[in-house]
């Protein structure tokens, strides 16, 4: 692993305290961090909450745009300087218009927040298109840099940055993670175990499976599962996230961080996700609370270091369903009566 | 005067730096921004839509913008192109799957006439994982020896141990600034 391999220089001495000294200067920067973090929390909650609606928002965001509009219709006809000057201000004021939207990101509706987006990035096609009608680019100064960009430009390896990221050294232990994968794949009609010595804080990945049962006991770091059909795959609590591509008629019990769910459909989830779920491109697939058990799941989720009563599996975003106020109908809640409660080993 | 030249004078002013993170989606670019300034790592989301932050890092200040990942959100990167002094492209080093994908995105990017000026900082992520492929293999993987529009440069890291997220970030400002504020 590169992170190894850098600091089993030579000199270790030296490559200790570098580390030390940089490890100290991220506490340092860190504590500054957040102390500054607080400050801007203490500032933002002592504004009035009014601020934080739609209509507030919707209002400025348009009077806004319209307001960079008419700056940049006034650039046809202007002579250079006047055009300029326009663009220059319009350009100002569409990051900071992209600033507005982004703080106004937690009280938006998804559907909002897209439609806004859209309007911005009209917004940047007519200050480019503006732009590149009043003033033409051999005026910029930015040809001059890329000029020198060309020659100057070449690979990491002529240009060295700091020590810590030479080139790894022959005879370092170098590993292309090949042979490191964990998994399963191109397999059919099998059960399919893993113990807790075999996946623990590994990156797992199970691909191409059919109709073939998987229990996975212990905490992987992450799991991949791609090309995935009429499978039951169950798995110890994942401490970072678990990524789903191509699953089809399929059941999952899963811990983990994250749940990011993709091209899937008619899956059944038992989830325990501490932060959030996503599907998209997906349809039919539906979700209850992680309910398999084993021997050692307390404390392979201990291991995991996930919250283990911190459970949103019933917050899934979709991010293909723009409506607002109408739920996705990509995917649904398993109806109480209809879940598993028991689990065959 | 050009307009660049006048955000050129802006910028020498405030010796302010435009950073722009983009990678697949699981990449663990919100991550690695969260690590850098110090925040809890643990409770992140999947990004919907992007998270801005503004940090002060050796005296410059440093507005570092993170789009989210995912198909769906890829066709709005471009809203976020302009003025970018850097970029930082994030991969997930264990995902072997979609290392294509990535490499197709990335140079995409590059053709984009509006990144032209931009440094590029490959973050070869999630090295503490078993599975991670070699930051040489990385830069094999995405061809980065091709690259001739950009200066650019790989670095191997995690995300989660905060291993190598300041000597990638020192190098993109060091390169940047060699630039930006001491020619003209
Ligand atoms: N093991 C490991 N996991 C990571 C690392 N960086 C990010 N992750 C995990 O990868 C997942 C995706 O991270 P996130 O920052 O949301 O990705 P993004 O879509 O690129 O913003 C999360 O579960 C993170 O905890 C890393 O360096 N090592
Ligand atoms: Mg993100």
């Amino acid at each position: 692993m590169d992170v190894m391999a850098d600091v089993s220089h030579e000199n270790t001495l030296a490559a200790d305290s570098g580390a030390a000294r940089v490890q100290e200067r991220m506490q340092k920067r860190n504590q500054a961090r957040i102390e500054s973090v607080e400050r801007r929390r203490e500032a933002k909650e002592s504004q009035s909450v009014a601020e934080e609606n739609y209509e507030f928002f919707s209002s400025t965001f348009n009077r806004e745009r319209e307001g960079i509009e008419e700056l940049l219709s006034g650039c046809s006809g202007a002579d250079r300087a006047t055009a300029a000057q326009n663009l220059e201000e319009a350009t100002v004021r569409t990051a900071q218009l992209q600033k507005f939207l982004s703080d106004s990101t937690l009280f938006l509706k998804q559907y909002d927040l897209r439609k806004a987006q859209a309007a911005l990035q009209t917004l940047q096609t007519s200050l480019t298109e503006t732009r590149e009608e009043a003033l033409p680019k051999k005026k910029f100064a930015f040809r001059a840099r890329t000029k020198g960009a060309d020659r100057a430009c070449a690979p990491a390896a002529d240009t060295p940055p700091p020590s810590a990221v030479s080139p790894a050294e022959p005879g370092s232990t170098q590993t292309d993670g090949a042979s490191e994968q964990c998994g399963f794949s191109n397999l059919s009609e099998q059960l399919l175990i893993k113990t807790s010595e075999e996946v623990q804080k590994r990156d797992v990945l199970l691909t191409h499976l059919t109709n073939c049962k998987v229990r996975l006991f212990g905490s992987p770091s992450t799991l991949h599962l791609k090309h995935i059909q009429g499978c039951e795959i169950l798995c110890g609590p994942v401490s970072s996230s678990v990524f789903v591509d191509r699953c089809t008629d399929s059941t999952l019990a899963v811990p983990c961080q994250q749940l990011r769910t993709h091209n899937t459909t008619d899956t059944r989830v038992y989830l325990h996700v501490t932060s959030r779920a996503i599907i998209e491109d997906c349809r039919g697939v539906s979700f209850a609370p992680f309910s398999w058990s084993y021997p050692t799941l307390e404390e392979d989720f201990a291991v995991s270091g996930l919250d283990q009563t911190r459970n949103n599996w019933s917050q899934v975003d979709d991010f293909n369903w723009l409506a607002a106020g109408t739920p996705s109908p990509n995917w649904t809640v398993i109806p109480e009566e209809e879940r598993r409660t028991s689990w065959d080993p | 005067m050009g307009l660049l030249t006048i955000l050129k004078k802006m910028k020498q002013k405030e010796r302010e730096m435009r950073l722009l993170m983009l990678g697949l989606d699981n990449a663990g670019k919100t991550t690695i921004l969260k690590k850098f300034n110090g925040e809890d790592v643990s409770t992140i989301s999947p990004t919907l839509g992007f998270n801005i932050k503004t940090l002060d890092h050796r005296g410059f200040k440093l507005n570092i913008w993170d789009v989210g990942g995912q198909k769906s959100l890829r066709s709005y990167w471009r809203n976020y192109f302009e003025s970018t002094d850097g970029l930082v492209w994030v991969v997930d080093s264990a995902d072997r799957l979609r290392l294509e994908d990535c490499k197709q995105e990335l140079s995409a990017l590059l053709l984009e006439e509006r990144l032209a000026g931009a440094t590029l900082l490959v973050f070869a992520n999630k090295q503490d994982l078993p599975g991670a492929l070699s930051k040489e293999a990385i830069r094999e993987a995405l061809a980065l020896d091709e690259i001739k529009s950009h200066h650019w440069c790989i670095i191997g890291c995690s995300a989660v141990t905060g291993e190598n997220l300041l000597t990638g970030v020192d190098w993109l400002l060091d390169d940047i600034a060699a630039r930006i504020f001491t020619s003209d």
